[in-house]
């Protein structure tokens, strides 16, 4: 199971689940490439056992939600596209 | 003739052992916020640098952590004995600040340390960098902290260094922050970003101190010819590999490539000089990396901003009150003294007046608040000659008990502000703006003597041959000398 975390801008309780979003993960995998951000598509949900890997949210200024989350990457994107 | 400086934060570090203002820590330690919190730590205790020799997963790297947070280590830095009196500091940077300006020296690619290891675009990683997570809750490994961003303006050939915070986004690109107020703001997003084109940058870790010292002290001067002056003969810089930039060339690390126009990806949040974190998550400006070049054993240098004292608010309070002092003294203004604590996150500015004529302190305050600097401040406590400008009780003294909260305080309700005012509201951060106010702590130089309070201190109600009798016998008396 990977780790990912993400940034959102609403709060915890506005945050759209189960549909297709676009958006960036920070892969929290342990080592050098640790905090690397992936732009991906994916959907997400409250359940942390719904997809394989699991997510943790933060809001914008960087506070963590306890709640565990689960996430599944649909696509990773170019970081910018050509 | 050239002043005493060191060409490099290895002869720096080794200064600091010297005079005991630097930590060399031996056993590993995590780049994953342990690292950052022990220079966090040491900056709360206003205590020494630190020299990291052992960074976990990046071996062969080291890191040097709040390079210049005290003033010992800014004395040390300017070839001062490190327990000079912060005057002896002022007194040494209006020294050089008023000494002749040099053009920075192109050296060869061989006598440029910087060059040691050159990395092509195909094998850039910028993970193999030992870029430290500063603080829980930061959005990302922050390479940039001690450093500065070079840029060229190619229509007017200026160039810029500036400190401007980078964050890894992935192997090959870079984010950050720029204001659009900034040097570097106000040539990428008019001359590059608005018209379709790449801007080349090199970032380079690791200057040596004067070299840090002039990236981020305001001066109207092209920095490189500032750090020359500061240096007292010109700076040495060497081409980079991908593009026509020059860098100091015994900084640690370069990384070059192109700032990319109409590009965002997100960047922060970041713990800021401030205190908080104050700026979101957000879209900003993009660094797509070509090239990476460094020394061996390179040493990343890392600050960790947050709550005082770290040396961004040091040295740039510092470098701000000499700025301004410089800008009143060319209007001829009676000025005695002007400062800013590193406490007040470079927001609060002191000036020293002689009260000469009425509003004087609505004439000094309108002035710095009307200058560029003003987007870094936006209290301005003017007080009277009586008033020692660098001493915290004699400020506080004067505040509660010169100025007058109606008459004394002068509202500007809209200034130039910046996006990480805490105080500021969402809109204000986002539309840069900020209201200003001016204390003024002097007596109307209307009031008769007959009205004027006589301020009551050791050198203000006793006579000289009185005073000059206790100090002689100070110790006589039993007291420590002072």
């Amino acid at each position: 199971m990977a780790e990912f975390d993400t940034f959102i801008k609403t709060t915890f309780e506005e945050l759209p689940m189960e549909i297709e979003m676009e958006g960036v993960l920070r892969d929290l995998t342990a080592g050098r490439q640790k905090y690397k951000c992936l732009r991906a598509r994916f959907i997400l949900s409250k359940d942390p056992n719904k997809y394989p890997d699991r997510l943790w949210i933060r809001l914008e200024k960087g506070q963590v939600v306890t709640t565990p989350c689960s996430v599944k990457v649909l696509e990773v994107l170019p970081p910018v596209e050509a | 003739m050239a002043y005493k400086y060191y060409v490099d934060n290895r002869d720096f570090v080794d200064a600091l052992r010297k005079t005991g203002d630097v930590v060399d820590v031996k056993q590993e330690v995590d780049w994953d916020l342990e690292l950052g919190a022990i220079v966090r730590r040491t900056c709360e205790l206003k205590g020494p640098a630190v020299f990291f020799h052992n960074i976990k997963d990046y071996p062969g790297f080291r890191a040097f952590g709040a390079p210049m947070a005290t003033w010992r280590r800014l004395a040390v830095a300017l070839g001062l004995p490190p327990e000079s009196h912060l005057k002896d500091i002022v007194e040494e940077w209006r020294r050089r600040t008023s000494g002749p300006v040099y053009k920075p020296e192109v050296v060869d690619k061989k006598d440029a340390p910087c060059k040691e290891i050159i990395i092509e675009e195909k094998d850039v990683n910028l993970f193999d960098l030992p870029a430290p997570m500063v603080h829980d809750g930061d959005g990302g490994r922050y390479i940039g902290t001690w450093h500065f961003v070079v840029c060229k303006d190619e229509e007017t050939g200026f160039v810029n260094w500036g400190m401007y915070r980078q964050m890894i986004f992935d192997e090959k690109h870079m984010t950050g922050n720029v204001i659009p107020a900034s040097d570097m703001g106000r040539i990428f997003y008019p001359k590059y970003d608005a018209v379709g084109k790449p801007m080349s940058f090199a970032t380079v870790i690791g200057p040596d101190p004067l070299s840090a010292l002039a990236s981020l002290a305001p001066t109207p001067l092209p920095e490189p010819e500032f750090a020359g002056q500061l240096m007292g003969e010109p700076v040495k810089l060497v081409k980079c590999e991908t593009c026509d930039l020059y860098v100091p060339a015994t900084a640690e690390i370069i990384i070059e490539g192109e700032v990319l126009p109409k590009v965002r990806l997100e960047e922060a949040p970041f713990g800021e000089y401030t205190g908080y974190r104050t700026s979101p998550r957000d879209k900003r400006v993009v660094y797509r990396v070509k090239c990476i070049t460094m020394r061996k054993d390179a040493i990343m240098t890392v600050s960790n901003m947050g709550v005082p004292v770290d040396e961004g608010q040091l040295l740039r309070s510092f470098t701000l009150a000499m700025d301004m002092e410089q800008l009143l003294k060319s209007q001829g203004l009676p000025v005695t003294g002007v400062y800013m604590w590193p406490e007040s996150t470079h927001h609060l500015l002191v000036v020293g007046v002689k009260p000469l004529y009425s509003n004087i302190a609505q004439q000094v305050g309108s002035l710095v608040l009307g200058s560029k600097a003003a987007m870094w401040f936006h209290i301005v406590v003017v007080v009277d000659e009586e008033t020692d400008v660098y001493s915290l009780d004699d400020v506080i003294h004067a505040i509660c008990t010169k100025w007058h909260p109606v008459r004394g305080t002068i509202l500007m309700p809209e200034g130039i502000g910046n996006p990480l005012n805490p105080f500021a509201s969402f809109q204000e951060r986002v539309e840069q703006r900020s209201p200003k106010v001016i204390l003024d702590c002097t007596f109307p130089p209307t009031w008769p003597v007959t009205v004027r309070p006589v301020k009551v201190s050791f050198s203000t109600v006793y006579p000289k041959e009185i005073q000059e009798k206790v100090l002689a016998n100070w110790e006589n008396y039993g007291f420590k000398k002072q």
